[in-house]
């Protein structure tokens, strides 16, 4: 495995405030994903797969399922005497709490834990983003290139360009600019918000940064930035491969279906790169006489009397009857009434969707269900 | 809890031959994605019991890769827990429960755990048996051993005092009796029984043919009700598979299937275990299918057990009978051309 140590940080204090009524409770990388899975289940587990072994993670906005979830890491191997998981929320100086107020920040207020792991290499991670990539190749490639930070970047289609931080590089993939969501972007070539530093460079900016008053302490927005201006050696790793980052109502549900399609480059199912999450004791699934499952997912747990056509369905989901979902998204511990008709819905944990419920959604939009959407069907006695 | 246990992994049943060739008749899976194990020891834990020594005899490595420590169970404890305690081929492996001879070999278990009270328990029953229930009944009897008996079926369970335990142990060979199961079956005896009556699921598992019926019964919701209590879970050694795909075109229906499978053929009335691969155009009825089968396109197949890894080649038929399921051995492959 690697040779010289790398600590991998792991930014989870995200809102995803465009996720609505779903992270409403949990920050975004505990957001279920993929019929068994929380997001953060991938970074995690690209890390045990990647061979690092001591990984903070540091979090903020409701951080508690994040907490329980986490745990001593056991599911991703991270329980370790040595290194493993550490979990990294805000804490209280002699002057007053400290919260994270950027990606930088965060780390810079955990440089004590980083001096204490006295690591070579820091890999900075997301955890809202739903991707499996060896970070063994990425510190690799940083360390062959002598550089002082390696960001990871992925090729996105032209129009889709503006909507990223965009890296411009030249042929040896030296990074030249930074253009943060450009109009008219000059290359192709997204950051992917994991970035590799050189652990002695990255103190010495963040405390830097820290200091500076005009600063957002981001590490998009600032430290990388004022690296490149300092002229430090910034290289692109160029990423092949899935990335999505799950940031609304629709790339969540996007990225569920994506799962279903046997080509997208998302395969659960290699045993030699295993997505490891907690798994709950449930008996197997059962698909009854009435039951009808066609190019979908369906974990354990669950009992499925209706028709689920191209949809992911989570742990303990009951489909009655005379059911019929498409396209869609069920969370754990719901049960989909009789005769209910749902088409691109997502529906969060734990709903009671009630006998004869339709989404009416012509537009093919998809359609975050809530209960309070229920309550009022059954107000306006089922219509 | 004043109770300990002694699970006995070690009986034999020849009736099971296929399916123990390289495991224990314990770690025989079952249910998709459990081992018969699973159950006893559930109902152990579930009823509150933390002092378990499971006693194999060889072949015992895909037992203890089951089991391991008892993580599974929340029986990796500091105090008690979970002891493993191979006992020799010469004192194990008889076909009655509690053989004294295995028992005599692990004394120590016995003799310094703190429990007053022992349950003696096989690996080859599944039900749903609530201990503190039978102990507190035995107790509440005043009887010397409790057995648990369902509808005038022994389920080969017995209560009895470690001190009475631990003196049939060292004084069987001039007792001249075997075993626990032995005691209990004795016409003249000097000890008090009891029978405690248990109302629920149950399936003894000592043949291929009564492994066959008990699995598809589950198919029946009925009994699944029974077996999978939300507040008396089930624990098995998990696995990290995804959810199972099935693929647009697969035609599933009355199927009990695990994780990690992947179905595009059609499959009725069978139970599928985790990591199973059915290919296109492929036909599963009444069959079992163990962990990580792959069956290729066009195989027709009814009345199968197929058991882990095994490999089943295009065009494939084979046709068994609900008194005669076919048993294909863990790893075995089959191909068109071995048909002819």
């Amino acid at each position: 495995m690697m040779n010289d140590k790398v600590v991998a940080m792991l930014l989870a204090g995200g809102q995803g405030s465009r996720l609505k009524s779903l992270t409403y409770t949990i920050a975004k990388p505990a957001l279920p994903f993929g019929g068994k899975y929380r997001i953060i289940d991938f970074p995690l587990s690209n890390c045990t797969n990647s061979g690092i072994e001591t990984v903070g993670v540091l979090t903020q906005y409701q951080p508690h399922v994040l907490h329980e979830y986490i745990g001593l890491g056991t599911p991703w191997d991270l329980d370790r005497h040595n290194g493993g998981v550490t979990m990294l929320p805000p804490y209280a100086e002699i002057d007053g709490i400290k919260w994270y107020a950027g990606t930088a920040s965060a780390i810079y207020q955990n440089i004590s834990f980083l001096q204490s792991c006295d690591p070579e290499y820091v890999l900075i991670l997301s955890g809202d983003h739903i991707y499996k990539m060896d970070y063994e190749l990425l510190v690799d490639y940083h360390k062959e290139h002598e550089a002082d930070v390696t960001i990871s970047v992925l090729e996105v289609p032209w129009e889709e360009a503006s909507r990223f931080g965009v890296i411009n590089v030249n042929d040896e993939m030296d990074v030249l600019e930074f253009d943060e969501k450009p109009e008219n972007p000059k290359s192709n070539l997204a950051s992917m918000g994991v970035y590799v530093f050189t652990w002695e460079k990255l103190k010495e900016y963040l405390e830097t940064d820290n200091v500076d008053e005009s600063s957002s302490h981001d590490f998009g927005k600032d430290i990388l930035p004022s690296m490149l201006q300092k002229g430090e050696k910034m290289v692109a790793y160029p990423f092949k491969g899935y990335w999505k980052d799950v940031g609304t109502v629709e790339s969540l549900w996007e990225a569920n279906m994506d799962l279903l399609d046997l080509n997208s480059g998302l395969n659960l199912h290699d045993p030699g790169w295993r997505i490891f999450s907690s798994n709950p004791q449930l008996p197997p699934q059962v698909i009854t006489g009435t039951g009808n499952v066609q190019g979908s997912m369906v974990n354990e747990g669950c009992v499925i009397s209706g028709e689920v056509l191209k949809s992911v369905i989570f742990q303990n989901v009951m489909v009655e009857e005379g059911a019929s979902v498409s396209e869609s998204v069920i969370m754990s511990g719901v049960t989909i009434g009789k005769n209910v008709k749902l088409h691109r819905a997502i529906v969060p944990p734990r709903l009671d969707v009630p006998e004869g419920f339709e989404v009416s959604n012509q537009k093919d939009e998809v359609v975050l269900l809530t209960q309070e959407q229920l309550d009022e069907w059954k107000e306006r006695g089922g219509k | 809890m004043n109770l300990m246990a002694v699970v006995d992994a070690s009986v034999k049943k020849e009736g099971l031959q296929d399916l123990t060739m390289q495991r224990t008749v314990s770690s025989v899976p079952f249910a998709g994605r459990y081992r018969l194990i699973d159950f006893p020891l559930s109902n152990l834990v579930n009823s509150g019991v933390n002092t378990v020594g499971v006693f194999p005899t060889y072949p015992f490595a895909s037992l203890l890769d089951h089991i391991g420590v008892g993580k599974s169970w929340d029986l990796d404890r500091r105090k008690n827990g979970l002891f493993f305690l191979p006992v020799t081929q010469r004192d194990g492996g008889i076909s009655s429960v509690g053989a004294f001879g295995a028992l005599e070999e692990h004394i120590q278990f016995f003799t310094k755990s703190i429990q007053p009270h022992a349950v003696v328990i096989n690996s080859f029953i599944v039900s749903q048996l609530d201990f503190k229930d039978m102990l507190d009944q035995h107790i509440q009897s005043g009887a010397d051993i409790t057995e648990a008996v369902s509808g005038g079926v022994s389920l080969k369970t017995y209560i009895l005092s470690k001190d009475l335990l631990i003196d049939l142990i060292r004084t069987h060979r001039d007792k001249k009796v075997v075993s626990v199961e032995d005691v209990v079956n004795l016409k003249k005896s000097p000890y008090k029984f009891n029978e405690y009556e248990y109302e629920g699921y149950f399936a003894v598992i000592d043949s291929v043919q009564s492994y066959f019926q008990a699995s598809l019964a589950l198919l029946d919701e009925e009994n699944r009700k029974q077996l999978f209590l939300a507040d008396r879970p089930i624990y098995t050694k998990v696995k990290d598979e995804p959810p199972t795909r099935y693929v647009s075109g697969c035609h599933v229906e009355r199927a009990l299937v695990a994780n990690g499978s992947t179905i595009m053929g059609q499959v009725a009335d069978s139970i599928i275990s985790r990591a199973v691969y059915i290919k296109k155009s492929a036909r599963v009825e009444k069959c079992i299918i163990m962990q990580k089968c792959v069956i290729e396109e066009n195989c027709d197949l009814s009345y199968v057990i197929a058991d882990k890894d095994v490999y089943i080649g295009e065009g494939v038929v084979l046709h068994g009978t609900a008194e005669q399921p076919i048993v294909l051995r863990k790893g075995e492959k089959v191909t068109k051309e071995d048909m002819r």
